[in-house]
């Protein structure tokens, strides 16, 4: 079983749309994790850069579960906010060995936080710092410091290192993703 | 150090900047540049460290903040670019780096071509005094004698004829003469500046001439392909700042700060230049444009605009010298704007003559470049000088506080320069050694363009218990524009408490009792004892 089936069922919420927006720098590994995410004979051998975004459903016998692969480039990022208003859980996926760069992710996590679209809401986040084989990655307690994920208010969020390549840490991350928008869900009803 | 930083559009915000702790070298804006070198989107940070001048010197490429490949430059490098030199693809560009007559050429980080100046025609007397010396019918008195002559007079010598009047020794100018006499006599020119113009397609990958500025006061256009000379334009003086737009089969602008102060505009069909000239009140220091807008900084501290026909539309005075200078340009946004840098550890971005941002930073720029850099646009590159590193490896072997304290009295040296605009001056001082003996130098500049300083004194006032001057009062011959004369000193700390005071120093003109600049140097404390308590110790260890 995929892992996204296996949250779908997790999730166990009938006839619900759950839409989970996936964002983060451009090469932080985004797809890679979507498609790892995947069962096996769906998975993709080639994972490019994506231009836009892409969308990607995954469904059981009682939800359907939609991911939003946003594309990370600069001139993309801009696509994001318009996902905002219907979404029930972010993923921010950072390249946790591009220490030249966590200044800018560290910006554009605080430009979604603060928009009015996500400010006031009780909107889980998860966050992969993923790319934890390579040599250089930083760990994520040093890079939940660095992105002063502490400060964040009125939101449940998560940190855990992740591989997208292997997959190693993704169910960590959306066993906890799924709880969240589970409880969320409820609340709502 | 290279700090990066970002600019983010809104409210003219930049992110906070990433300090890289490791990255030790020395550049100038003129050779660093960004591209896309391995044609993988990943665009790369190319330098040419200047490493201490005389050694050291690399081409350095970075991927992010990791250096990637090293190749060593044996010679000064005075710039770097990036260019398309084929149509094959992957589209990847060919570096350019300038150094001494050469141009090196690297594809795919790899020595690929040396390009050298076409040789100069050599005085038809001094090519006849240097065959006379070869057919035995001179000797060297002669030709050292009718040399210095023909120096005296003004004509531009070849590089032997300069090395061999330098020589002091009578044996020594013999065996330089002996070696030399049958090799035929070149005379070679060294580059000063390097840019690129696209051929005949305005495509950001489009196939891209070289444009080279020589000390021999010449512009030339290179072939992308062939690196033969398609064009050269001679200038009335040596071209220091190039600034290219165009397409050099179609129409094409080469404009260029002189270092006699003067900005040339060039264009295609021109050979000789003296029309359309701007002429700045003192040396440039950086030129940048902005559309067709010029901008260009001075040495008295001031960053002007002119139109593209010459007219002067501002300037802005600066609260310091500026180091050097760069465009911003955010398509993003649609952000223009002229990026200075000072001696005063600020750099001032301004949008107009409108100063809209100040960066502070740990040191002085010596390098600015804006563009894309990994997978991010507007990507602000800015390397500080790193003094420390030489002065380390000369006193690796005293302790390491000595040698902090030696760098922390580098780093009190001031900058100032005279207000009065009839003694365009500028003073530097700087205290070296590690005491009880310090050298302290005077470094005078004169920053007019054509106006000699005569009659000026240097000075200083101090406290005479804690320091003893070998030289207090030191009498400054005349100050020829632009060039830096250093004076120095010797200065004994006569306190083994370790304390330090300030020292003052004052440009004088003579007879005349206000000075003209004044300065504050604080003196580092000694670290060692009195020499004359060391020499007891040792003693008393035998
Ligand atoms: N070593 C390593 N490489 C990874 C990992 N995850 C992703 N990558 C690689 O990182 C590169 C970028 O991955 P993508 O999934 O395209 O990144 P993205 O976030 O979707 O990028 P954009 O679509 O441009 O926003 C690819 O070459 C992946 O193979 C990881 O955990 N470890
Ligand atoms: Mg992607």
């Amino acid at each position: 079983m995929g892992l996204f089936s296996k949250l779908a069922s997790l999730l166990g919420i009938k006839k619900k749309e759950a839409n989970v927006l996936f964002v983060g720098l451009d090469n932080s590994g985004k797809t890679t994790i979507i498609n790892k995410l995947k069962p096996e004979d769906a998975q993709q051998h080639d994972v490019v850069p994506t231009v836009g975004f892409t969308v990607e459903k995954f469904k059981n016998k009682s939800l359907s579960f939609t991911a939003f692969d946003m594309s990370g480039q600069g001139r993309y990022r801009n696509l994001w906010e318009h996902y905002f208003k219907e979404c029930h859980g972010i993923v921010f996926v950072i390249d946790s060995t591009d220490k030249l760069r966590f200044a800018v992710a560290k910006e554009e996590l605080s430009m979604l936080l603060d928009h009015n679209e996500i400010k006031r809401k009780r909107i889980p986040i998860l966050f992969f710092a993923n790319k934890m084989d390579l040599r250089d990655s930083v760990s994520s307690v040093k890079l939940s410091s660095m992105l002063k994920l502490e400060d964040i208010e009125n939101k449940p969020w998560h940190i855990c290192s992740s591989n997208g390549l292997t997959g190693e840490g993704l169910s960590e991350g959306t066993e906890w993703l799924s709880r969240e928008m589970e409880s969320a869900i409820k609340q709502q009803n | 150090m290279i700090v990066f930083s970002w600019y983010r559009g809104s409210n003219e915000k930049w992110l906070d900047a990433y300090k890289d702790p490791v990255a030790s070298l020395y550049t100038l804006t003129q050779c660093i540049t960004l591209s896309d070198v391995q044609a993988d989107g990943d665009w790369k940070l190319i330098i040419a460290d200047l490493g201490t001048g005389t050694f050291d010197m690399k081409l350095k490429v970075y991927k992010g903040t990791n250096l990637m490949s090293e190749n060593t430059i044996i010679d000064l490098p005075t710039g770097v670019e990036t260019f398309y030199m084929d149509t094959h693809e992957p589209r990847t560009p060919a570096i350019a780096v300038a150094s001494g007559p050469y141009i090196y050429v690297y594809k795919n980080l790899r020595p690929y071509f040396k390009f050298t100046l076409p040789t100069l025609e050599v005085n038809p007397v001094e090519a006849d005094l240097w065959n006379q010396v070869k057919e035995e019918k001179i000797n060297i008195f002669v030709l050292r004698e009718m040399l210095e002559g023909m120096r005296a007079e003004g004509t531009v010598l070849t590089v032997r004829s300069l090395r061999f009047l330098q020589l002091q020794d009578i044996t020594d100018c013999e065996a330089f003469a002996n070696l030399y006499r049958f090799t035929p006599l070149r005379r070679q020119t060294v580059i000063t500046s390097l840019a690129t113009l696209k051929k005949s397609h305005a495509d950001e990958d489009a196939i891209s001439c070289l444009v080279l500025g020589t000390e021999s006061k010449s512009v030339y256009v290179l072939d992308p392909e062939a690196f033969t000379v398609l064009t050269t334009m001679e200038l009335p003086s040596v071209p220091v700042f190039l600034s290219v737009t165009g397409l050099f089969d179609v129409e094409y602008r080469i404009v260029v700060a002189c270092r006699n102060g003067c900005i040339y505009t060039l264009k295609r069909g021109t050979t000789v230049t003296t029309k359309n000239c701007i002429e700045l009140n003192s040396q440039p220091v950086g030129l940048q444009r902005i559309n067709k807008t010029i901008y260009v900084g001075t040495m008295d501290e001031a960053l002007h605009c002119y139109t593209s026909k010459g007219k002067k539309l501002w300037t802005v005075k600066l609260p310091a010298s500026m180091t050097t200078m760069e465009i911003i340009d955010y398509k993003p946004k649609g952000f223009k704007a002229v990026i200075v840098a000072l001696s005063n550890c600020n750099v001032h971005i301004y949008k107009e003559k409108y100063l809209v941002n100040i960066i502070k930073t740990d040191d002085v720029v010596t390098g600015l470049k804006f563009g894309r850099f990994g997978r991010e646009d507007g990507t602000l590159i800015m390397t500080l000088r790193a003094m420390h590193r030489t002065f380390q490896r000369d006193l690796y072997l005293l302790r390491l506080n000595t040698a902090r304290e030696y760098v922390k009295s580098l780093e009190n040296r001031m900058n100032p320069i005279s207000s009065d605009p009839q003694e365009p001056l500028k003073l530097n001082a700087t205290v070296q050694g590690i005491g009880p003996m310090f050298k302290l130098t005077v470094n005078l500049q004169n920053t007019s363009l054509s106006n000699p300083s005569t009659n000026l004194l240097i000075t200083f006032q101090y406290d005479d218990k804690l320091y003893a001057f070998k030289n207090s009062f030191i009498e400054v011959p005349m100050l020829v524009p632009g060039l830096n004369y250093a004076f120095e000193t010797y200065v004994e700390c006569q306190s083994d408490k370790g304390i330090s005071d300030n020292v003052k120093v004052y440009i004088l003109r003579q007879g005349k009792s206000i000075p003209i600049i004044t300065g504050i140097i604080s003196m580092p404390c000694t670290d060692v004892e009195p020499i004359a308590n060391v020499k007891k110790k040792n003693q008393d260890d035998f």
